[in-house]
């Protein structure tokens, strides 16, 4: 089996002179084939690909969002976990397909530049880029705060430091993911599969028993609440602010060039991990408004989950969650740094960015660089502490790029170019992409002025580093 | 004359790992299936690897390619980027069709060579490789096998007297043929213990197991103490069903 390669050579010079590299001649399900005979193998498996998307989503939603969002919303706030797994679902449907048509790295970037053209795809391209990297600084704040709830439960408190102990434990994350990955040639994949499998092991157990407890098994009362104590509106500002919770999905986009048989396994991976997650966050969210009620979950800040665990399961189940939540925040880091790093790679292939940016050094054949592009910014951005505008951000710029997909997809099926042949065709076409665009933009307007004002910013700056470096590039697959 | 088998020649091409003396000689009959690979971490995405490499990369492929072929070799050759190894090389051994692996290493004089036999599976394949590479040169073989408890001495040289007319049906001549049995309890350490005076080995792959998990393929375990090229012959594969 073998498809040929997107049509259309890209062409073009960046400011530096540089052109963008020549697409391969086909795909197959084990290789991607460049002239000359030159083979990459793909290694990553459905359960792999599952990994990726479910250890980068799961770390957020269940362990840094159920307090917030119940300050927000109250009990509704497990409404606006379904309201953003339902949206995740609407965008995991097209780039499916996508995927299955132009299994490459760089994943959302690669569709929308070579389906809308440069402009489009230097400002999905960057905003990706950008996007992990906020992403990530959240996820470290939130390891911070597990990792300092460690601490106090064993009776240490780090008072009396210039900046808060989470943000400091923060930063050090920050530096130690970005060595390690320069660095580290152990096989962190591997590492990643058993992380999330013992972490649903974990979730799956806990959340059982809280299931059970709040149907009244136990014989224990539960805090009933009003559904929704908070109104409605908030039931939205709350699912975009929680839609951080479901962006790792398009991770396993970005890293395509890479599984095997991908016409099976990325739908699979990515839809798959989408419903896992979803359910997780649901039932979580409703286990933890039972068992406290909103208003005082609320109180317990990052680290909510950790009371309502010692609270079902006394002592022995905070430091079940505790060590999950260490697992979560540190695995989804991880990934999206990782993922961060290939975006970088992507840009630097087609010249949107300079080639250097994408270099390996020889010592550790690592992408040295492009790792420090991600690290460097993420540890500024852990300093500022700011959750909420963090998350926001990250979800800002993945909504651009999600919403862009699905018009990829309508603008593809309506050209139907030669080379577009996808293995999988969704269901329900057009209303699909249209729904998921369209929600994926309207999730955008519940944000936060300030996130709203930042991500603008950072779109109109891609934009004009696209004028100004790479006017000339055109990536568009021949009409 | 017979077919040239094709066999394997896996070369890790940008670390300095390089065809050992005599190997080009030793396989002037076959057809040279040259895998030039590179291994990446996983930090690392292959198309960013091909982008720096590719150049470097190819330049040794010339290099080595022309190696055989002035040997006598015919050559195909594969560039591949990949994260596992071990997948690369099993996916090319059977995209390619070939009858055995080359774990190579320097051989002066090619008089002697063992061809460990471990049953009548797969002996078909042993035969091609065995006639098709050095029926053309000057070497002798012996066809060693260890027996199992139980199996008596006579049943043990029918099977080598299979193998022999197999080889002299492929042309392989006779009289530079010789047959030995073993009794020892191990048939890895056996092999080990017999290759002290050969030049080069051939032997099956065994069916992975969990003893092959514990202590790693017998292949592997006799190469790493046997200091001349091994030819590890690839049992078939079942064509997979889709």
């Amino acid at each position: 089996m073998s498809d040929p390669a997107a049509g259309g050579e890209p062409v073009g010079e960046n400011v530096a002179g540089e052109s963008p590299e020549t697409e391969p001649e086909s795909v197959t399900d084990e290789t991607t084939v460049y002239e000359d005979d030159v083979e990459l193998e793909r290694t990553i498996g459905l359960v792999g690909g599952l990994a990726i998307g479910i250890g980068t989503m799961i770390g957020a939603g269940i362990f840094v969002f159920p307090g917030l969002a119940a300050t927000e919303a109250g009990p509704a706030a497990a409404l606006s976990f379904a309201i953003g797994g339902v949206i995740a679902l609407l965008v995991a449907l097209p780039t499916s397909e996508l995927a299955t048509a132009m299994p490459r790295s760089g994943g959302g970037y690669y569709f929308v530049s070579r389906s809308m053209g440069t402009p489009y795809g230097a400002i999905v391209g960057l905003g990706l880029w950008l996007g992990l990297v906020f992403a990530s600084a959240f996820y470290l704040v939130g390891l911070g705060h597990y990792i300092v709830a460690v601490l106090a439960e064993v009776g240490v408190s780090l008072s009396g430091l210039p900046v808060p102990p989470h943000v400091l434990l923060g930063l050090v994350f920050a530096v130690a993911l970005t060595v390690l990955s320069v660095g580290g040639t152990e096989n962190t994949a591997k590492l990643q599969n058993v992380i999330v499998v013992v972490l649903l092991a974990i979730l799956t157990a806990f959340l059982t028993y809280g299931v059970l407890d709040a149907a009244g098994v136990f014989g224990r009362e539960s805090v009933p609440g009003e559904f929704f104590s908070q109104g409605q509106l908030p039931v939205l500002t709350t699912a975009a602010l929680v839609f951080t919770s479901y962006l790792g999905f398009a991770q396993v986009a970005t890293v395509a060039g890479e599984i095997k048989n991908p016409s099976r396994n990325l739908p699979l991976a990515m839809v798959g991990s989408v419903i896992v997650v979803t359910i997780f966050y649901v039932v979580t969210i409703f286990v933890a408004t039972s068992s406290f009620g909103a208003e005082r979950l609320g109180e317990f800040g990052e680290t909510a989950m950790v009371e309502v665990a010692r609270d079902l399961l006394g002592f022995p189940g905070a430091v079940l969650i505790l060590f999950a939540g260490l697992l979560a925040t540190f695995s989804s880091a991880n990934a999206s740094i990782l993922s961060a790093s290939r975006s970088v790679y992507a840009l630097s292939r087609d010249a949107l960015l300079p080639r250097w940016a994408s270099r390996i050094n020889l010592r550790y054949g690592t992408p040295h660089i492009a790792l420090g592009m991600a690290g460097g910014p993420i540890f500024v951005l852990v300093a500022t502490d700011q959750v909420e505008i963090l998350a926001e951000v990250a979800s800002f710029l993945h909504l651009v790029l999600y919403a862009l997909i699905c018009v990829a997809l309508l603008v593809l099926r309506r050209r139907d170019p030669s080379w577009y042949d996808p293995d999988f065709r969704i269901p329900g076409y057009p209303v699909i992409p249209i729904l998921g665009a369209l929600a994926s933009a309207g999730l955008i307007v519940f944000m936060n002025r300030a996130s709203i004002v930042i991500g603008v910013a950072i779109m109109a700056g891609s934009y004009l580093w696209f004028r100004y470096y790479a006017a000339d590039i055109e990536l568009r697959g021949d009409v | 004359m017979t077919d040239r088998p094709s066999v394997l020649v896996p070369i890790r091409v940008l670390e300095g790992e390089s065809i050992p003396d005599g190997v080009p000689k030793l396989l002037a009959d076959a057809n040279v299936v040259l895998l030039g690979y590179h291994v990446i971490p996983e930090q690392t995405a292959p198309g960013q690897a091909r982008m720096q490499f590719e150049e470097r990369a190819t330049a040794r492929m010339d290099e080595l390619e022309a190696l055989f072929e002035n040997a006598g070799a015919t050559v195909e050759r594969r560039l591949v980027f990949t994260h596992k190894a071990q997948q690369t090389i099993n996916r090319i051994s059977h995209d390619e069709g070939c009858l055995a692996i080359l774990i190579p290493d320097t051989v002066a004089e090619m008089d002697d060579v063992l061809v460990a036999v471990r049953g009548a599976v797969g002996i078909d394949r042993l035969a091609r490789v065995v006639s098709g590479v050095f029926a053309g040169s000057e070497a002798s073989v012996t066809l060693y096998h260890v027996a199992r408890e139980g199996e008596s001495d006579a049943d043990a040289q029918t099977l080598l007297d299979g193998l022999t007319d197999r080889l002299t049906d492929n042309g392989f001549d006779e009289g530079r043929i010789e047959t030995r049995i073993g009794r020892e309890r191990d048939p890895v350490d056996a092999i080990i213990d017999a290759t002290v005076d050969f030049d080069a080995l051939v032997m099956g792959e065994s069916d992975p197991s969990l003893a092959t998990f514990v202590f790693g393929l017998p292949a592997d375990q006799v190469a790493e103490q046997f200091l001349g090229p091994v030819f590890v012959v690839q049992r078939e594969r079942p064509e997979e069903a889709d």
